[in-house]
């Protein structure tokens, strides 16, 4: 395929955009409206990633600015932990804009992280899905189709092929220029996309991550490229190519997404929040209740405590009692709590693995899968988040117990409501609350981003593939139908 | 003289009708044959069967030596076509259409070589530049003569060349058909035009349901190394009926 040739097709597409009106004001509309998705969701991504920063700061400094009080009420004073929107948001939010952001931290609870963008933006009547994600995974292939659907079908419409391939052109040549203008095209598109990698790039995401991201745009683009031209291939009429590809859009674009989350969602099904609840909390009643040293269920706890320091009493302990069981009991539920989280976050996974799997049905879901993994606003991304609160609510929490346990005397623990100076005693010096560690969610790197994105990536180099397949075998077959 | 164009028992189907019916046929440098015929005879499928948009089932054919079923592109490179219906691209001026084709075909004519081909087919210069949407049909028909003769191939295959145009139009055109066989151009066309067709060719040929009925050859005959019109217009005529 002599490349001049190709590229010459190329630029006489080109010039047919040119002159024509309705892909100029496509396009004008087009990288209008992509524009606008990325400054305000750029926008809308710092704002955010300034406020949640500055929450965080001042939570913490709240916490540390606590008085000298017994450590069990900064058990639960609690802490609040906020979830700050990577850099490359601003290309893809991701599950950030529709799961909750702040987690409040407190002993004995695994909290729900709460307040959801979407859900205050949707309160406040902002359209507030209009992401350059969503942009380029919906609307760029409707740019490609009304730009690109007559291609080769108005060649054949207008009878100019035969005169094409009487030069000497190949049916593949004119396919290949086609495609090739259309694939400029895209690149043309991608341009707004470049500017925000490289803000992201600048508020200290990876370059590698990012040019990993934008390239998978690219190839998600000139996979509707090929579709697009492979389809104008195949038909004798630009208006059956349109048609055909608008039923192609709707089901690959819009239809898909929603029939593979069911799919995903009856393939690994997940259990309701109230009824996790209600097996969480009939599996707590049998543990002992933290607050009361008492409580039957520390009795052999006691006894070996009892044992181990060689005393008749818990008042006789180096240690107090109370802090002892807090920290037992913290521990105990802790376990159970994160063995139903885990539980919950792998049946999530499975669902999302699932979908993943299922992205064969649609470029757009597989784009959607790697998009948001290779942005870290998935759902891996959301549990690593989970997680890490839970890692820092754990070590706040049993912090505080340990000094309940080891500050105190069990003595002035018990006496503190009825004898002023043992309640004094058991406030501990606000210094003490430093062991608060500052919550940091590493971001991934790209080599970690890219083994949850490589299926993904399979993909749609497979959709490519078959994009590629179809407009080359369209190309020969009209060309054969010229003959004919 | 070698023979640029051949066709050897070439029998073509379409649609399950016989369209060629074992034809042959030769053209040799230098030589303007004309083939004529009513509708449906057979001639533009004869054309587009030495360009191998259309494959034989039996039969040969032969452009300068080249079997069009092995090497169609370079039979292709080595043809000038002008098709019947002059489809050119509206949103491009006939030289950029001219320049478009010629490239493609990896030719790059100048300025003056395009100018110089335009006044050969006699279109106006202020039109050259225009986009074709305002191009009547005899205007695009000089384009594409225009771009077929800037090919500068060895052999030129026309379809219907001279439909559309005006009186002088044609007379203007035959006369390019002729300085162009005297440079040494092997010339096929197919015409509906029998007069000019006998002005021009050295020899014509009618074709009725795929099979030829007559042949005339200029060397043959008496008239002042012409075809006769007369004799021609008969045939076609006695096999019409």
């Amino acid at each position: 395929m002599s490349r001049a040739i190709v590229l010459r097709v190329a630029r006489e597409e080109w010039r047919y955009w040119r002159r024509s009106r309705l892909a100029l004001v496509t396009l004008g509309v087009g990288l209008l409206i992509i524009l606008i998705a990325i400054a305000t969701t750029a926008v809308r991504v710092q704002t955010e990633h300034g406020a949640r920063h500055d929450m965080q700061a001042l939570a913490e400094a709240r916490f540390l600015e606590q008085p000298a009080r017994h450590p069990h009420r900064m058990v639960h004073y609690g802490h609040y932990v906020f979830r700050e929107p990577p850099p490359l948001a601003v290309i893809d939010p991701g599950v950030d804009a529709v799961t909750g952001t702040v987690m409040f931290l407190e002993g004995h609870r695994q909290n729900s992280a709460t307040f959801s963008p979407f859900f205050a933006t949707a309160l406040a009547g902002e359209f507030a899905n209009l992401t350059p994600a969503l942009v380029y995974q919906l609307l760029a292939p409707l740019l490609l189709i009304v730009v690109g659907f007559s291609s080769l079908a108005r060649e054949r419409e207008a009878g100019t092929d035969r005169l094409l391939y009487a030069t000497s052109l190949s049916p593949l040549q004119l396919w290949g220029g086609k495609a090739l203008a259309l694939t400029g095209l895209c690149g043309l598109l991608m341009v707004p996309l470049l500017l925000a990698g490289t803000y992201a790039v600048a508020t200290g995401e990876s370059g590698g991550a990012t040019a990993a991201l934008l390239g998978g745009y690219a190839l998600y683009l000139l996979i509707w490229a090929l579709i697009v031209v492979g389809v104008s291939a195949w038909s004798s009429r630009s208006a059956a190519a349109l048609l055909g590809l608008l039923v192609a859009w709707i089901v690959l674009g819009v239809l898909a997404p929603g029939v593979v989350a069911s799919l995903a969602e009856r393939q690994a099904p997940t259990q309701g929040k109230l009824r996790t609840d209600l097996e969480v909390a009939r599996t707590l009643r049998d543990e002992g209740d933290g607050h009361n040293a008492s409580d039957p269920a520390f009795a052999s706890l006691r006894a070996g405590l009892l044992s181990q320091y060689n005393v008749d009493k818990i008042e006789d302990l180096p240690v107090n009692f109370r802090g002892v069981v807090a920290e037992f009991a913290e521990a105990r539920l802790t376990d159970i709590l994160n063995r139903f989280a885990e539980q919950r976050l792998e049946l999530e996974r499975r669902q999302s693995d699932a979908a993943t799997s299922l992205s064969l049905l649609s470029p757009r879901l597989a784009m959607s899968a790697y998009s948001l993994r290779m942005a870290n606003t998935d759902l891996a991304q959301l549990h690593q988040f989970l997680r890490s609160a839970e890692d820092n609510r754990f070590a706040f929490v049993q912090g505080l117990n340990k000094l309940h346990a080891t500050d105190m005397s069990y003595v002035d623990d018990i006496n503190r409501s009825a004898n002023a100076e043992s309640e004094r005693r058991t406030r501990l010096n606000a210094e003490n609350w430093r062991l608060l560690e500052s919550f940091d969610a590493p971001l991934p790197d790209a080599a970690q981003r890219m083994d949850r994105a490589w299926p993904a990536l399979l993909m749609m180099l497979l959709w490519a593939a078959v994009g590629g397949g179809l407009g080359c075998y369209g190309a020969l077959r009209s060309a054969a139908r010229v003959n004919a | 003289m070698a023979a640029m164009l051949s066709i050897e028992q070439l029998t073509v189907e379409r649609g399950g009708n016989t369209v060629l019916d074992n034809i042959s046929f030769e053209v040799t440098q230098g030589e303007v044959y004309a083939l004529l015929g009513g509708n449906g005879a057979g001639k533009s499928t004869t054309l587009l069967t030495l360009l191998g948009f259309i494959e034989p089932v039996c039969g040969r054919a032969t452009v300068n030596g080249i079997d069009v079923q092995n090497d169609t592109q370079a039979v292709r490179r080595q043809t000038a076509y002008l098709p019947e219906a002059t489809n050119l691209y509206g949103h491009l001026s006939g030289r950029e259409n001219v320049e478009y084709l010629l490239e493609l075909a990896a030719v790059r004519p100048d300025r003056a070589a395009l100018d110089a081909a335009f006044d050969q087919v006699r279109l106006a210069a202020d039109a050259r530049d225009s986009h074709m949407v305002t191009y009547s049909k005899g205007m695009r028909q000089k384009v594409a003569i225009a771009s077929a003769i800037l090919r500068q191939t060895p052999i030129l295959l026309l379809d219907e060349p001279t439909s559309g145009l005006d009186p002088l139009a044609i007379e203007e055109f035959n006369a390019i058909v002729v300085d162009l066989a005297s440079e040494g151009k092997t010339i096929l066309m197919v015409t509906h035009d029998l007069y000019g067709a006998c002005e021009v060719a050295q020899r014509v040929g009618i074709l009725r349901h795929g099979r030829f009925v007559s042949e005339f050859d200029a060397a043959a005959e008496q008239h002042g190394g012409r075809v006769s019109a007369d004799a021609v217009r008969q045939a076609f005529i006695e096999a019409a009926v």
